[in-house]
This record gives structure tokens, sequence and C-alpha cells, in this order.
């Protein structure tokens, strides 16, 4: 097998007549000026007379704030202000985002509560010189035993937050079905502790932006590459005090990355208006790459697992109970998703009734956590998947045959989890089978990675290989309002009915353009998933124009409808389906205005090939004759796609209730051939088999692209990155890129690629999300594959990332 | 903001410096700490250097000095003084992309484009020593750089493309020149 070539070429612009641009691979939009060095990321933004920020930071994990002495830096003639948490409050408030019950300043109040945390700001005329300011602020700290371990977070007596009187800031327990009953009665119970270990995206763009104030309007602007500046625009306008519409967040076209990563930055957005209000002049804060690192509210989830599966001697599973504590660190940013957003795939692929899920949210002195790709989810699949192979162990059974035994099939789909959501359309055995097929054919046999021959002889040298197939489900399209459900008490969640939920569609616009051309508006925001294309592709098939008369722009948040943009892979189904529903109205708009001018009847007219053609006779008008006539804009047209599950009735009970509706499942089946050097605890990937179902692919170019990125950083996650922290101080271990390892041309083995198709019912074009795959499925794909290389040897991948070190510890534990 | 603009305390110290910045002489006084990269960002405009971690590990910003691949972020401005800088700005000539950008572009090797002028800058570098690498050998040579989006693969792919396309280049040169002897 080869990786699927992307189809022959087609320039944004070629002549293609005729032809549907919607499943080919549409050369980027957006590549151009990315290529020539005249792309605009927030970090080439500087306004004239622009000044810039640093920010002097906590070296302490866990301290009272004495003082703050700001007198040196005050008096120093280059400093041009100097802000403390006395000055924010007297003029702003707290920040929101996260749990009630937590008041966040966006700089330290009193007590600083993890290494790096804001204490101040100064601002001067270049970065240089507001580093040297900063230097001169003086804090004086009175130390504070950290709590550094989310287990034993729980219990200890050191609290982050005293008026809290716990660390623990949110748990729950919901059952499915009748799981006391599965455990009571199933044949077996297998049980297994997985820790996984604290990542993020770590974007090669750190965070930026650059606030201006206006006087008369009392007014911010404020440009940056925060992610879905419509959605999370509440952070800093609550902040600043002022109503939505005083305060425009406008995001650069060009991000260099946010994963999920950079909804968080809002707190720097906040101190640079703030900074920028207090002088009457633009201030501009880049972070850099320590900062970002280290305190940056960047990190996600950290997590340990304790999960029981009942099984029947026959294989069959039968009760799933899962128990974990997420360590948040020191404030409880995005919570209740991170939690929940598994229970969206919380049996994976497997058919399981009765389920218990139970989770402690807790509080440490580290860096607050945001979403990263996956939300949550990755975590999940990673523990499941490890528990599957240890039960499977514990059973005699092979893993796979195990797997394939309990897999949901493809008449019971569409189908319904325990917690209400329900997986569209796809065959697993039928991919179950497919990638043994491949396996066979490439590698397990003559001269092939997995000959046995070449797997025994490498394993005499001291090199133990293996892979592990699963099937991995991807949940796709958030959309409604089941964050704010979670926070409703029972009672009213009880009385709630299908229309009270608020659901979040997608917003586009559109208009003709003087020459005939078609200006498109997008409501959310991007960082290289190459919207701007797959928006030209599909609006050109649907107004029957080539991609280059399309032109995509974007709104800021004050133009821009609150809609959810750009999260949990909503962008391929939302966006594709926005964009036929703009093509349909723009039609419309357009044969009315023709049946106008002409005086007929709007059944005399059609639209047709950019157009607009009335019957019977030879007269037609183009577009920028239409554009030229129409003089109440009528061809300014704006459509908002309705999130996929609100129009099918099976999803209703989970809408109106609180569980997460994903309306879309892509899945993976994965085949890393890993090799563990016993010697050293080496896991080295020799390469990646994978096989995907994202229903239609609207452009496989991009598609494959994103399956590369999200099995890169999948990798890293499994066996490399890791934010460690020193468990007596607190100070954190990975400050640099010397310490928190990304994975580099070294580290990534070549990716062999398959796709199957089965389009959702759900979604207007029959896409389904792929924004987080490979994050998502990866790890527990490399850390199967590790768990069948070390079969003989009885060792197992049970706390990611499992570095050389790590390895070497349980392969030694091993021999004792 | 440019240097030249920035109220300067009394006493600090500058140094003036010419570089050479595709082809341009470039003549300033500059604190000795400023970065390169620093430097040919804010007092050149050039954006296509990036800075993505200052301490020399991911490589968007780097550039070539003198023909030698460098990280500008690890270097001062100063230590350029007298030397030629070639950006990512230098290569595509009358609005035609160079063939490297192009591989890029065709390949979808770029997602965000943030490490973008940074891997076609190496992968200058690396096609220069080597015309025809093999995988392992643009594995070793694109080493330096990090990318966050595109798992590589996309990358690999543009420098085969661009190393045949520039062979290509360099035989047409060839049989234009030999025109005779090649009918
Ligand atoms: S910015 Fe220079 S190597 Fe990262
Ligand atoms: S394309 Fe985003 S870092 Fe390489």
């Amino acid at each position: 097998m080869s990786e699927s070539e992307p189809q022959t070429g087609h320039e944004a612009g070629d002549e293609l007549e005729g032809r549907s641009f919607t499943g080919q691979s549409v050369r980027r939009f957006e590549d151009r000026r990315i290529l020539t060095g005249e792309a605009e990321y927030i970090h080439d933004v500087t306004p004239p007379g622009c000044l810039e920020m640093a920010i002097v930071r906590s070296v302490h994990a866990h301290a009272n704030i004495v003082d703050v002495d700001t007198s040196a830096a005050e008096d120093h003639p280059d400093c041009e202000l100097v802000l403390t948490i006395e000055d924010l409050q007297e003029s702003y408030n707290p920040q929101p985002c996260g749990l009630e019950g937590y008041e966040e300043w966006s700089l330290a109040d009193g007590k600083a509560r993890f290494v790096g945390e804001p204490i101040a700001v100064v601002v001067a005329a270049d970065r240089y010189l507001a580093e040297d300011m900063a230097d001169l602020v003086n804090v004086e700290y009175e130390t504070l035993d950290p709590v550094v371990d989310g287990m034993d977070a729980r219990e200890s007596d050191t609290l982050v937050h005293e008026d809290a009187g716990t660390n623990v800031a949110d748990n729950e327990r919901i059952a499915f079905g009748d799981p006391d009953g599965a455990f009571a009665d199933a044949d077996h119970v297998v049980e297994g502790t997985y820790e996984w270990g604290r990542v993020s995206g770590v974007p090669l763009e750190t965070a930026g932006v650059v606030a201006q104030y206006d006087e008369d309007g009392d007014s911010f602007h404020i440009d940056c590459n925060i992610q879905l500046h419509t959605l999370v625009d509440d952070t800093v306008y609550e902040t600043l005090g002022r109503p939505a519409d005083r305060v425009e967040l406008n995001v650069p076209a060009d991000v260099g990355g946010s994963f999920g990563t950079k909804i968080a930055i809002h707190r720097y957005c906040n101190l640079a208006a703030m900074a920028a209000e207090q002088l009457g002049r633009p201030v501009k804060f880049v972070e850099d790459r320590i900062e970002n690192l280290q305190g940056g509210d960047m990190h996600c989830s950290e997590r340990t697992y304790e999960m029981r599966l009942a099984c029947d001697d026959d294989g069959t599973m039968r009760g799933l109970d899962v128990w974990f504590v997420d360590d948040f660190g020191a404030w409880p940013h995005y919570p209740v998703n991170q939690v929940l957003k598994p229970l969206s795939v919380l049996t994976n692929s497997y058919a399981i009734d009765d389920v218990v899920y139970e989770y402690d949210l807790v509080l440490t002195n580290k860096t607050a956590q945001t979403a990263y790709r996956g939300f949550g989810v990755d975590p999940h699949q990673y523990a499941l998947e490890m528990l599957v192979d240890d039960a499977a162990r514990e059973l005699d059974i092979d893993p796979t045959e195990f797997r394939r035994r309990n897999l949901v099939t493809p008449d019971q789909l569409p189908y319904r989890i325990p917690s209400g959501n329900i997986y569209d359309s796809g065959d697993y055995p039928g991919a179950m089978d497919r990638m043994d097929e491949i396996l066979d054919e490439n590698e397990r046999c003559e001269g092939g990675l997995l000959d046995p021959e070449t797997v025994e002889q490498r394993r005499e040298e001291g090199f133990y290989r293996g892979t592990q197939t699963a099937v991995l489900i991807e949940p796709g399209v958030s959309g409604s309002d089941w964050t704010d459900r979670q926070r409703t008490d029972d009672e009213t969640i009880q009385n709630r009915s299908r229309e009270d939920v608020a659901e979040l569609p997608e917003h586009l616009r559109a208009e003709v353009k003087p020459d005939g051309t078609v200006l498109a508006w997008l409501a959310t925001d991007s960082s290289g998933q190459g919207h701007q294309t797959l928006v030209a592709q599909l609006l050109a098939d649907e107004l029957g124009l080539l991609p280059s008369d399309i032109e995509v722009d974007y709104l800021d948040s004050v133009e821009a409808p609150t809609e959810y943009g750009s999260a949990a892979s909503r962008m391929a189904v939302m966006l594709s389906g926005a964009s036929v529903g703009v093509g349909r109205q723009l039609r419309d708009a357009l044969a009315e205005l023709a049946a106008d001018h002409w005086g007929v009847d709007r059944e005399a007219v059609s639209y047709r090939d950019g157009r607009v053609e009335r019957s019977g006779t030879d007269d037609s008008l183009s577009l920028a004759e239409l554009a030229e006539l129409d003089d109440e804009a009528r061809t300014h047209v704006s459509y908002d796609y309705e999130h996929p599950a609100t129009g099918f009735p099976e999803f209703d009970d989970a809408l109106t209730h609180k569980y997460p509706v994903y309306p879309t499942a892509a899945y993976a089946v994965n085949a890393p051939i890993v090799e563990v050097d016993v010697e050293t605890g080496e896991v080295e990937v020799l390469k990646f088999y994978t096989l995907r179902d994202c229903g239609t692919m609207l452009n496989p170019m991009i598609v494959e692209g994103q399956a590369h990125g999200g099995i890169a950083q999948g990798l890293g996650a499994a066996l490399m990155e890791e934010f460690g922290y020193d468990q007596g101080s607190g100070q954190p271990q990975a400050i640099t890129m010397f310490d928190y390892l990304l994975p580099s041309t070294k580290n990534m083995p070549d990716i062999e690629m398959e796709h199957t198709s089965h389009p959702s019912p759900f979604t207007e074009t029959g896409a389904k999300g792929v924004g987080e795959g490979g994050m998502i499925d990866a790890p527990a794909a490399i850390a199967c594959s590790i768990n069948d290389a070390l079969e003989p040897l009885g060792v197992t991948a049970d706390k990611l990332p499992f570095t050389a070190h790590r390895a070497r510890k349980r392969l030694r534990e091993a021999e004792e | 903001m440019s240097i030249e603009d920035t109220p300067h305390a009394e006493g600090r110290p500058t140094r003036e410096i010419s570089v050479t910045v595709n082809g341009e002489e470039v003549t300033r006084e500059v604190e000795p700490r400023l970065k390169l990269s620093d430097f040919l960002r804010n007092e050149c405009d050039l954006r296509g250097v990036r800075v993505g971690c200052e301490h020399g590990v991911c490589g968007a910003c780097t550039v070539s000095l003198d023909g030698d691949t460098v990280k500008s972020c690890l270097l001062y401005a100063v230590q350029a003084e007298d030397l030629a800088v070639e950006t990512v700005e230098g290569l595509a000539e009358d609005g035609q992309l160079h063939p490297i950008q192009e591989a890029f572009h065709e390949e979808h090797a770029l997602q965000c484009g943030f490490c973008t002028s940074g891997f076609v800058m190496a992968t200058k570098s690396l096609l220069e020593e080597n015309p025809d690498p093999e995988r392992d050998e643009i594995k070793e040579g694109l080493a330096d750089n990090i990318c966050r989006c595109t798992g590589y693969q996309n990358i690999y792919r543009a420098v085969d493309r661009a190393a045949d396309k520039l062979s290509d280049d360099i035989e047409a040169v060839r049989t234009g020149a030999d025109g005779e002897e090649g009918a």
C-alpha cells in the first residue's frame, strides 16, 4: 500500500469548467503569501507609535506576595508604565473562564499559585527595554509549600485556594445502564491503572496581542491570535468592563498554529488592552517561548486512570468502570468540556451497555490547563485501549480477536452509546479486516518489518517489535450548549425541553463584487487548516464558478455573530454546510434580482454557471452585470448552517439532558510498527499504518495533512512530550524546547495511509470532522503496539509518555 | 517600531553595522545585544524570518549567512557585520515562486506556515549539498527544524519534488547551453 497521492493537482485558479471542485485536492489559497514571507502573523503587526510590554512572573510555585516594589522601574526614564494588581482592581474586573467561585485576575492577587504566574507588567519602547524595566521590579515573597501531585492534592492540607476549602474543584459520578449488575455477573473483572503525562499543542507561533484604545468611543481594537474569537471574547470584554460591541477582537488571517491552546490567551489580551488604555498608545505583547512553556496557561490534560472492565469467558465485554483524576493546575479553566467530552466516545468502538464514569478535577500549583486537540478524549482512548489489552491477556484471547468480538457492527449504525451520543456511519470490523490484509501483504511476509524470522532475530539482538490494531473513534462537531447544561442543577435539567436547547450554528456571508467575483466572510478564525480554500472550492461548485473567482475574508468579533467557530473538528462539516447554504441563497437572490429587472416571474429565470438566464430567450445576466443592477445590497446574503444534531430527533434526548453531542464519528484503525531497544528503553516507530474514514473527503490533500500532523502530535504525546514538575518545589522542568521535546524529522516514521468512506447521514455534505484525528488515536495505538512488542517480557506502556527512562524502569522491574 | 526611534537612555551602547541583506546593503546603528533575527524582522522589515523559540531549537528563524545555514536567533546582528544574509524573501524572482517554494505549495507541505520559511531555507541548503537526497538524508538534513502541523510527510515529498525540479532545470540549462550537441 502506498499513501494515496493527492489527486492531480488543481491550482485554485485552473480552468476546470463543468467539473466539481469538492472532493479534489485543490491547492491552498493561503500558501503563496506564506511562502514568500508576505504573510502577516500577529508577531508582524506593529502600528505606528507602538510600545511593548513585558511581564514580571512568579519564580515560586506557591507564595504569598508580600510586596511588589515598582519604584525603581517607575523612576527609570525608559519606563512608560507599570501595572500591578492594585491598578487592575481599581479599574477592571476579574477574568471569567472556568468554574464559579474562583476569582481570577489577570495578575496574581495576593498569592502566586504557579511558577510563571504574572505579577506585574511593564511597558517600554521595545521589548529589550521592557525586559530591562521588568528586572527592576522587586517582588517580596513568603514561600508556601506547593501541592504538586494531582492524586495527593485530593487529600492535602495545603490548599491552592483556601476559600474553596478543598483542592477538588469538581467531581461527578455518572452511571449508565446497570454497571453494578454487570460487574457482579461477569466471569472476570480486569483492573488497570494508567497515567497520562501533561502535554500540549505547543504551536510554533507563541501568543501575541496588539491592543489599541480609542478614547472618543471608549472602545478597544485588539489584534491577537486568540482562537474562537467570537466565542471566548467575553473573557476579554467582561474583564475590561465594556460591552461586547466596544471590544473588537481581530484575528489575523495567518495564525501560526493553535490546536485549541490559544483559546486561553485572554490574560495577555486583557493586560495589553489595560496598558493601552492607561497610556493612550498601542501596546504589543509577544510571549516568548520560555513564558509559553512555563506559565502560558496552555498545558493540557494530566490524568491518572483507574479502570475496570467486566468480561465473560467468551470474551464479551459486559461493563466498564472509568475513574480518573485530572490535574488542572492552579485555575479550573475550561474544565467541564475537558473531563466530559470523553462521554461522547465513552465505550469507543465497542458495544458495552453498562458503564460508570467518575472523575475528580483537582487543582495544584502548576500552570492552568487549556484545550488541546482532542480536549481530553485522547487520554480516555489511551486508557481504555490499555485496559482492553490487559483484559485480553488475562482472558488469554488474542487482543485483536477480543476487540473484533466486541465491535459495533455496520447493521447497528447509527449506534447510540450509553451516554446518549450517536455514531453516524462506518464499518469498524471491515476496517479491522482491511488493516489485517494490509499488514499481511506488506509486513508479515518475507522481507517485511513483521516477517516472523526478522522479528525473532531482532529479538535475539535485544530489539522487540510489535504492532496492535484497534478502531478508534473521533467525535466530531460539538455545537450545542452542553457546557451550560452540565453546570445547570439537576432539577432544571429534568424540566428542560428540547426547545430550551441553544444551538451553535456556523455563519457565512457572501456578496457579489462589482467585477462579478464573490467575496465570502468567515465568522471563524483559522490557524492553518485551509478554511479559505475549503469555502472557495465549495462555493465555486454551488455557483458554477472557479475557486479563483471566490475571495474569502474574516469577520472580527464585533461584526461576527457569537458563534462557535473553529473547535472540535467542526469546520469541515460546518463550513461546508454553510457554503452550500449560502451558495443556494445567493443563487436565489440573483435570480430574483434578474427577474425583477426583466419584469418577469421568478420561475421564468434560472441560475446557471455564473449567470442568470431567462427561459425561452437568449437573455442572460452575468454576476458583474447583476452586481451593477443591485442598488439595495440584494446580492449580499448570509446563512447559518444549523448544527447537524439539531435536525435529527435521535439526538433529542442527549441534547436536552446533560451529555455531550458530537454527531459525527470519524475513525481510524492504526497499526504503528514499533521496536523497543530493551537495553536503552528507546522506542522507535518504524512505520505508521493507518486506515481512516472521515466520510466525504472535501479536499483529500487537506484531510491527509490534518491526519499527518495529528499523528505526529500523538507520537510526541506517546513517547516524548511532557511538562514535568519537581515534586518538592513545584518548579517546572520543561521550560525550553530542549526539555519539552517535540517530534522532529528524526522521530517521525513514514506514514502509510489509506481511506475508506462512509459519508455521514447527519451532515449536509457527508463530511465528518477530522481536525483532532491522529492526536486522538495515535497515542493509544502506539501504546498498544508497545504492549504487543514487550508481551514476552510482561511489560506494558502504562504511563505516557513512555520515555526511554520509563521503559528502562519497567523493564528492570520486570526482570527482578 | 524601529530601533532608531527608540528613546535610548543615556549611555546605552550602540554600534554601526553594515550587512548585505538579500543583495542590498543595510547600515544601522544597533545595540550590540540586538539579535540578528530581530534585526532582520524589525530593521529590515523581513517578516519571513519567524521567531518560534529564540533558543535555537525550532529553526523558524533559519537564514543563510555568507552561504552557511544559521539560526538567526542565536546570533547578534553585530556578528553579521560585513556579511551577506539571504532570507526567504530573496527566493522568488519576478513574482515567480522558487522551485522549492513551488514544491512546498504543490505537496501541501505547509499548514499554519510559521515554520515554512525556515524549512524552505534549510531545504535549499540541503539540496545545494546533495541534489538528490534519499529519505534518510532528507530526515537528517531537516532535523534542525520543527514543524508542529504537517507531521513532515508532505515536507519529505516537497523536498523530493524540488530536487527533481531543480535537476530538470539544471538539465535544461545544460542542454540549452550545449544545444547543438544535444540535438
Ligand atoms: S527562533 Fe531561532 S531556532 Fe527557534
Ligand atoms: S506548518 Fe505549522 S509549524 Fe509547520
